[in-house]
């Protein structure tokens, strides 16, 4: 009988060699040699790159860990939270720090001085720093280009013409434009901030060329720039003592501004994207709830006509 | 009712398959190699008259005639047999009356009116939310088509006029473009005013074009095809275009040559208390 | 439920009616929600924004 139906049937030709690969793919050869081959082929891959596969900061041996440099700690700074705005009287501390000390060696091309209007200074303020500033204008009716006062619409001032012009004034080494430097860096501010206050004399075993400086957040330890904030260096107008620490914090508030200009806006149209979305998503999935809820639970009765001469 | 079944009894037919004991239906008399003719439609796409493709391939086996058993199926592929075998059968169990429904009050609204409102309320939420939002993302991306803050810095230009002595011509750049001040003297303003303003080609009054009758803020690109004209010269003592000879008065009106309109004078304000003259 | 059936009968019987609230109430709460974001907003960065520190240099002025 079961023969009889069997016949009848065109049957599947795959099951015999699936029953094969299913044996090979359980064995322990098979479980063995992968093994091996994975094995291999992680110690192939650390041997040419000098590290292991998919794991970027571990590091197997042959690089040094002050190539990464130290990592910084994360501070508790005043724009760190989700609705927090930057302290505007920072900025404003910030700007005086990068005016007085920073700007000695860096630029910091992307701001305009309109762009501090409304920000840390009224505009009259920054009116009047930038007429401090002369600009370079023209041609005028002679085809002459002419020096003038600075207007709000003028960006920043740098402190060498070109690149040459500034490596050749800090042996070699480019400072580099302060604009985007906080999103430009790993850690961002915290890197910044921890670079500004943790130099310190370099530590047994560690040679440090002539001209350059220890400082173990830098990647390699060895960086130009040399330590330039200490304590009482400038005098904040609003009477805030001028530590070493605080005037970091504070320029690298500054600098987290300058590169995220944009910020505080973002913020408040970040909570009201959030509100309005997650609000949106609720009763959206209520509303099709309730247009489905009849169409999945109805009922379909089929009536078959009754004869009616029965 | 007997009778309908009398007619039924006089057309049935027996069946045209008739089935073997063994559960294989015997039809020793359809061809199953059969072909379609080839027709005049067929180009060639392999309709018609090739091989059918429901047909199981010759060397699986399949169902063949033969002169002496008639009908034969058979499989050359070793199939594993079938473990459990059931016939199917119809469900008989069917029940007569209606099924029994279980019971939903407790899942029913108690209040139907107010089920009603808070359906209607939350559609008209969604309504109202989607329409705020999407009013915001219309709104925003229309702004980006808006100048942008760099441009609009530069929209406004400040001038010292101080540092203009009476009776002398200012060149600015405005927006790209060279704006004459004029500080005129008190005779180039009668001179301006007491002209027949209204028979020239454009005739504008010295009043409308001079806010301050002893400034004149004009444009500095001629009517006629945009050169820059030239300071104090010119038939009437105004501005004379060196590229294809047109004349303006001390007004800026075009009164000789081939420009069709007057300078065009731009949106300019004046700050007494500062002495500064804001164009733009 | 008084109030659900004033709200159906008043507001969403006529859909001409219920449209236009919709339009309506969306202009308004995009008013008042951006105020009391806002609200909340300069409550939480209370003295850090620049409006908040804008009269000490305004003043000196």
């Amino acid at each position: 009988m079961l023969n009889h139906w069997c016949q009848v049937r065109f049957a599947s030709t795959s099951s015999a060699s699936s029953n094969a690969f299913q044996a090979a793919l359980q064995s322990r050869a098979t479980l063995a040699s992968l093994s091996l081959f994975t094995a291999g082929s992680i110690a192939w891959y650390t041997h040419l790159y000098g590290t292991l596969p998919f794991i970027g900061e571990v590091h197997a041996s042959g690089s040094h860990l002050s190539d990464e440099g130290l990592h910084p700690a994360a501070y508790p700074w005043s724009h760190k939270g989700l609705f927090d705005t930057f302290d505007h009287a920072s900025l404003r501390r910030g700007y005086q720090v990068y005016r007085e000390v920073c700007a000695a060696c860096h630029s910091l091309d992307r701001i305009a001085w309109r762009n501090l209007v409304g920000v840390s200074h009224t505009a009259d303020e920054a009116r009047a720093m930038a007429e401090e500033v002369e600009y370079e204008d023209g041609p005028n009716g002679e085809g002459e280009m002419f020096q003038r006062p600075g207007k709000l619409a003028d960006y920043m001032p740098r402190a060498y013409p070109n690149e040459e012009a500034a490596r050749a004034g800090n042996a070699g080494a480019l400072p580099p434009d302060l604009s985007l430097i906080v999103k430009a860096r790993h850690g961002g501010a915290d890197y910044i901030f921890s670079l500004l206050t943790g130099y310190i004399d370099p530590p047994a075993g560690v040679e440090i060329r002539d001209g350059m400086n220890y400082n173990p957040y830098f990647p390699g330890g060895a960086i130009s720039m040399a330590r330039v904030l200490f304590d009482g260096l400038v005098e904040y107008e609003d009477g805030t003592p001028a530590t070493t620490s605080q005037m970091a914090k504070d320029v690298v508030t500054f600098l987290n501004w300058a590169a995220e200009p944009e910020h505080d806006e973002r913020k408040k149209i970040g909570i009201k994207a959030v509100i309005l979305f997650s609000t949106l998503t609720l009763i959206s999935l209520y509303v099709k709830r309730f247009k489905w809820a009849p169409i999945k639970t109805r009922k379909i009765f089929y009536n078959p006509p009754v004869d009616k001469h029965h | 009712m007997a009778s309908i079944n009398a007619v039924k009894k006089a057309v049935m037919l027996s069946p045209t398959v008739r089935t073997l004991p063994s559960g294989v239906p015997v039809a020793p008399f359809i061809n199953l190699a059969a072909r379609a003719p080839a027709s005049a439609h067929d180009h060639g796409h392999g309709h018609g008259s090739s091989v059918r493709s429901d047909l199981p391939a010759k060397f699986v086996g399949g169902v063949s005639r033969s002169p002496v058993s008639g009908l034969v199926s058979k499989t050359l592929v070793t199939a594993p047999t079938t473990t459990f075998f059931q016939p199917r059968t119809l469900h008989t169990s069917a029940a007569t009356k209606e099924p029994a429904v279980p019971d939903f009050s407790s899942y029913r609204a108690s209040n139907t009116s107010s089920n009603r409102a808070v359906s209607y309320f939350m559609v008209g939420s969604l309504g109202l939310l989607s329409a705020s939002v999407a009013k915001s993302s219309v709104t925003e991306f229309l702004t980006t088509m808006a100048a942008s803050a760099d441009v609009l810095a530069l929209a406004k230009v400040e001038v010292d006029l101080n540092t203009i002595p009476e009776g002398k011509n200012v060149i600015i750049k405005w927006r790209g473009k060279p704006v004459f001040i004029r500080h005129r003297t008190q005779a180039e303003i009668e001179e301006a005013r007491s002209a027949d303003w209204k028979t020239f080609r454009d005739p504008q009054s010295d009043e409308e074009r001079a806010k301050k009758p002893e400034w004149l803020v004009m444009l500095g690109v001629c009517t006629h095809l945009g050169c820059v004209p030239i300071g104090e010269a010119g038939d009437y003592g105004g501005w004379f275009c060196p590229c294809h000879g047109s004349h303006y008065d001390i007004s800026g009106r075009a009164r000789k040559g081939p420009a069709p309109l007057n300078l065009e004078v731009p949106v300019h304000d004046f700050n007494d208390a500062e002495g500064k003259l804001v164009i733009g | 439920m008084a109030f659900a059936n004033t709200f159906y009968n008043t507001i969403v019987k006529r859909n001409s009616v219920f449209v236009s609230t919709i339009f309506v109430g969306a202009f308004a709460f995009g008013i008042g929600f951006d105020m009391g974001v806002t609200a909340f907003y300069d409550r939480w960065n209370q003295g850090k924004q620049w409006k908040d520190i804008r009269h000490k240099y305004v003043e000196a002025e």
